[in-house]
This record gives C-alpha cells, structure tokens and sequence, in this order.
C-alpha cells in the first residue's frame, strides 16, 4: 500500500464494518415465520411503507454511477452529462404512469419479477425467457460498474497492493464484495434496505456539504462556471475540437441538444423498467404507497444536479484536474476532488458513502437478477415443482454466482468500458417495454411479434453500439449513433425498431389468426390495492390460475 | 400445488374489483391529470425551452438553474396529480373506502 492517509482509512473502514453488522442484522428485521419463501428473502416480505420503500428506492436509484461516472461524463464532456439530470425528472412521470399498474396486477398474482407478469399476461414461456435474460444481461455491467465506482475511490485513496496481477492488486475490492455477498445471501432484500438509511444519510451530509463549502474553496460559482465554460470552448489539439460543450448547443453548430434529448427519454424510460428497480416497487406494501414515492423521489434528483456539478468543480481546481490528467482515467475526478479538497476525516466520511452507496444497489440487482433466474429460468424450464424452499436457496446461490460475474466484468474489462456497458445495459433493457410497459395497457400486442421486435432490438442495439469509433477506442466508444444525420441514443433507435416489428408483425399475425396465448389477469386488477400481500403459495407462474 | 397464486385475495375478490371506469365518469380531471404529466415530460425533453446561458440566476447560468429547479416542481406536480387521482374514485365503492 502506497501514501494510504491513515485517517481517511480507518473511517471508511469503520462504516464498512458497521453496514456489514446492519447487513447481518437486517435477516431479523420485520422478521416472517416463514422466511423460506421467495416473497421473504426476494421481496423483504412485500412489507416497506413510504418511509422505507423512498430510501430503498432513493438508494436503488441513485448507485455510484450517480457518484462516480456521471460528474466524470461532465468533467469530460460537459454540459451533456447533465442529461443525466434531465432524465431522472423525467423518470418520475413516466414511472407514475405505469409502475403502479405494474405493482398492482403483481400483488394480486403474486408475481415476484416483471417476467412472472410477462408470463401471466401472455401465456408465453419464450416471451418471459427473453425477459429474464434481457434483465440478467443488463444488471451484469451496472452492477460491474459499481465495482468500478468502488474501485476508483480505492484507487485515490492509495488502498491496493502494488502487484501487477490485476486479481492480487484489487484484493480490498474482493473482500468488500465478498463482505457484501454473504450478507446479501443471509438478509436478502432485507439487507439493502437496512443499509440505505446509512448511506443516504452519508450521501445527504457529504453532499451538501460539499455543494456549500468547495465553491468557498474555489471562488465562488460564478468562477466555477466561468472556468467550465472557457475550458469545454477551448480546442483540444488532439482532436482539432472544443473540449466539450457547456450548454447544449443547437443544430446550427453541429447538434448536441438531440442527443442530450434522447439519452434523457431513453434512460427514463429504461429506469423503471430495470429488474432491480422492479423488485424494489413490489416491496412496497400498498400501491398508494409507490405513488407517493413518486413524489417524494424526486427530493433525490435535486442531489443528482448537485452532483453532477462536481464535475466542473473538478475542471476549476487545477489539482484535481492535473491529478485526473496524469490518471488518465475521468473516473477519478469525484475522488481526487474530495481528496484535495476535505480535510481527511471528512474525504473518509464522503468515499464510506460512495463505497456504500455502490453497496446497496449492488445487492438489489444481484437479488433481482437471481429472482429472474430462479423463478422465470430454473422453475420454469427446469424444475416445474421447486417447492418455495428450494426456490429461495436457489435465488441465494444465484445471487453469489451473479456477483462473481459482475466482478469479473469489473477486473477484466478497460474502465471506459463499463460505463459504455452501463449505457449499453440500458440500451438493451430498453428493448422489453413494449412487452412489459405495452403489456401493462393493452392485450393486443401478439406474443410472437413482441419477441421478434425484441430479437430485433436486441440485435441492432447491440452492433451499433458495437460500432461506434472514438479517438481513443475503436469499439464501444459510446452510445450514441448518427441516424439520418441526427446524433441519437442507439437505444432509442433501437425501441422505435423494435415497436415497428411488433406493430406489423401483430397485424399480420391476428390476421393469420395465430394463438395470442392465454391471460391470466383482468382489467381491474390493474388498479387494485388489496392491503395485504397473497398469502404464499407453491403454485408460483403457470397457466390456468384463472381457471376457480 | 392446486392452489392458484392469487387464491387468498383472488380475480374474483369483491374488495378489488372495480366495474366502473373512473376516466369516463370524470372527464375534466381525468384530461388534467394526463396534461400534468405530459408536460412534467415534455418541458425537460424539448431541449431548446433551456439550453441557454443567459439570463444568469446569481451565478447559475439559466440552463443548469432550469434542471435544478425543475426537481421540486416535478415533485408538487406529481403530488397534485395524485391529489386528483383520488378524485377519480367514486366515494362508496370498495376502493374509495378502503383508502
């Protein structure tokens, strides 16, 4: 370990060590008899009210991609991270158009993931196996990316053998997963939601902190912005181009505002359709209850604007520019920043929060992703009568195997990467709406013409993005694409793709007077608030529930 | 095994079943409701409303004063819309009272 200031080091070692003590304690919190069912270990019991399901939710939503990659995106670029902003105030409307629709039909079916309801809803086992992959596919990279967000305050602060085996150099990270993976396996969703309430008090305080305070430190705002707007018009002699933009600019000057527009539309609409996001709605205990939260959520996003900000602030201080520069690598730019600008207790206090809040989101995508396994991949195809025992050891070890993934992803793969397969995540995850959002309203859609659509967003998504050159990168460089000229979110691109095929293919389909499958669930169930949850039962997803 | 799912608070549960549409029987709230929301989305989505610099509020330049600003009024704007949502419900029926 190289220059580790001790200070910095024993607080985020002992935050850790508390949230790991809340972690374990957290399997006995609103304890069940019967904790050997998915809806206990998977959904916490489907128990949280307002309270509980705004800090879940707040610490599910806002992950250290929130911290980390997007002030890097704006101390790189400029202006145009700040979509990021603009999609988490569309988030919100969006989500309260359809996420309580969603929570309803699952509580009265007692689905426990998006691809149960796919399931009921079109009597479609292949249709809900795209579901589940597509969900598992896109939690790998953004809970990878958490690794990163993880790494990188690991990496300022100096913690890491100087080995030059990736897998030996990025020990402590190891053990901060493998602290998190067993607690998970024992609290289930429980853990998370235990931890949430330290790490949004963390982010709160060292936020606000640091909003009032670095501007001091760097003469005021009006030289903040200032600075960002000089440096992002200035050229780079590299590229022959401005360095960025500071406010989006308009089609005359070589367009940014589309993209900008589409990131924000595409990652909204990708958000609440994200599995992880999903599971922590149908933990709420009422469906007033999700609609609440859509209201107060947005209380979060204010933080999310705040932040972003940290990006110019580390374009003003020329040490933490200079730092990042010798780095070479943007995500440092929030660490390097608290670093010279804290005095070392608080820098430890702002990276525990970091470190944690990169935690609990971590641990909910893990149990979404292992939830979509068992219940929609191994029950389905595999083992028809898991009883609810078996169903819940299996999401445990599911669990565990998915972080590992997650952390090969974060070693193995350059960090610009993961942040484009962050982005590249949400570009796929785009591609079940129709199915999942579609499915909500209408029945009309036909089971195959949906798959297709998705095979084709799928596939599109995935080389154009693949496709994209940078200066830096010949893969992968970004997910924006040109199309007819306009640079737009490949995502985006792809779900207008993708609806057209289920539109025509629907057409043609019914008029083939091809089997729509059955459904399971009625028009009123959509709005239904029954107080409490489904009593459990074994029969889990299957045809014919309707049939008494 | 042979239990459904849903059986304990089933389809066929009278609490949770609603047989008259709420949006037909309420028009005038129903269309504020879905204009609320429309443009809660469209006033962030059309860019060119804020991408600008001038006028400066304090030292925040209007584009990044917008997105900040934008937060608490989506908020009260979703918060209205609920408010209105209860409307939607017919006073007597199940769901109404079960609130």
């Amino acid at each position: 370990m190289s220059h580790v200031n001790a200070t910095t080091f024993t607080i985020v070692v002992i935050l850790f060590l508390v949230v790991t003590l809340i972690g374990f304690a957290a399997a006995r919190w609103r304890r069940a008899e019967d904790m050997l069912h998915l809806n206990e270990w998977g959904l916490a019991g489907r128990g949280f009210g307002t309270f509980i399901t705004w800090f879940l939710l707040g610490g599910d939503l806002y992950t250290a991609y929130t911290f980390i990659a997007v002030p890097a995106l704006v101390f790189g670029s400029g202006s145009i991270g700040f979509f990021a902003v603009s999609y988490t105030i569309m988030a919100f409307p969006i989500a309260f158009i359809f996420l309580p629709r969603l929570w309803s039909v699952s509580r009265v079916h007692n689905y426990i993931t998006p691809a149960d309801f796919i399931r009921g809803r079109y009597g479609s086992r292949g249709l809900s196996l795209s579901m589940a992959f597509t969900g598992i596919l896109s939690l790998m990279p953004y809970i990878a990316l958490q690794l990163v967000g993880i790494q990188a305050v690991l990496t300022v602060m100096g913690v890491g053998t100087s080995s030059t085996n990736t897998y030996v150099k990025d020990l402590p990270l190891f053990i901060a997963f493998l602290v998190l993976a067993i607690y998970t396996y024992v609290s289930g969703l429980r853990a998370p939601a235990a931890i949430s309430f330290v790490k949004d008090t963390l982010i709160y305080v060292f936020v606000l902190v640091a909003v009032f305070y670095i501007p001091t430190r760097l003469g005021g705002w009006s030289h903040i912005f200032g600075t960002a707007q000089t440096h992002f018009a200035a050229i780079n002699p590299e590229t022959k181009k401005p360095n960025g933009t500071f406010i989006p600019t308009s089609h005359a000057i070589g367009s940014t505002q589309l993209d900008f527009a589409t990131l924000a539309l595409g990652s909204a609409m990708a958000l609440f359709v994200y599995p992880h996001i999903i599971t922590g709605t149908l933990a709420s205990r009422r469906r007033k209850f999700v609609k609440r939260n859509m209201s107060l959520l947005p209380a979060y996003s204010i933080l999310l604007g705040l932040i972003a900000l940290f990006g110019y602030m580390a374009v003003t201080d020329p040490v933490t520019a200079a730092n990042v520069k010798k780095s070479g690598n943007a995500q440092l730019a929030v660490p390097y920043l608290f670093q010279h600008m804290f005095p070392s207790w608080f820098a430890g206090i702002a990276f525990a929060g970091i470190i944690i809040g990169a935690l609990v989101p971590a641990a909910i995508m893990a149990i979404a992703a292992a939830n979509l396994f068992t219940r929609n991949i191994f029950k389905e195809f595999f083992k028809p009568d898991a009883s609810p025992a078996l169903e819940t050891k299996m999401s445990q070890w599911a669990s565990l195997v998915v972080k590992l993934g997650a952390l090969v992803f974060a070693v193995e793969l350059p960090h610009t990467f993961s942040i484009n397969l962050q982005l590249l995540g949400g570009v796929w995850i785009l591609q079940i709406s129709p199915m999942l959002v579609g499915g909500l309203y209408t029945r009309w859609f036909h089971r195959w013409a949906l798959l297709t659509g998705w095979l084709a967003g799928m596939i599109y998504g995935t080389i154009a993005a693949y496709n994209v050159k940078s200066a830096t990168t010949s893969h992968w460089a970004a997910s924006s694409d040109i199309v007819f000229g306009h640079t737009v979110y490949i995502g985006l691109t792809a779900l207008v793709i993708n609806a057209v095929i289920a539109v025509v293919l629907t057409l043609i389909l019914k008029a083939a007077k091809v089997p729509a499958g059955a459904d399971e669930t009625l028009p009123h169930q959509y709005t239904a608030d029954p107080e409490q949850a489904p009593v459990p039962q074994p029969a889990g997803v299957g045809l014919g529930s309707v049939s008494d | 095994m042979a239990a459904p799912p849903s059986a304990p608070r089933g389809p066929q549960d009278s609490t949770i079943t609603r047989t008259q549409n709420p949006v037909a029987a309420h028009p005038i709230t129903s269309a504020a409701i879905g204009l609320l929301v429309t443009a809660a989305i469209f006033c962030t989505l059309f860019v060119p409303i804020y991408a600008r610099i001038t006028p400066k509020i304090g030292a925040f330049p209007f584009f990044y004063f917008y997105l900040l600003a934008y937060m608490p009024l989506v908020a009260l704007d979703l918060w209205v819309v609920t408010l209105l949502q209860r409307r939607l419900r017919k006073p007597g029926t199940a769901d109404g009272g079960a609130r």
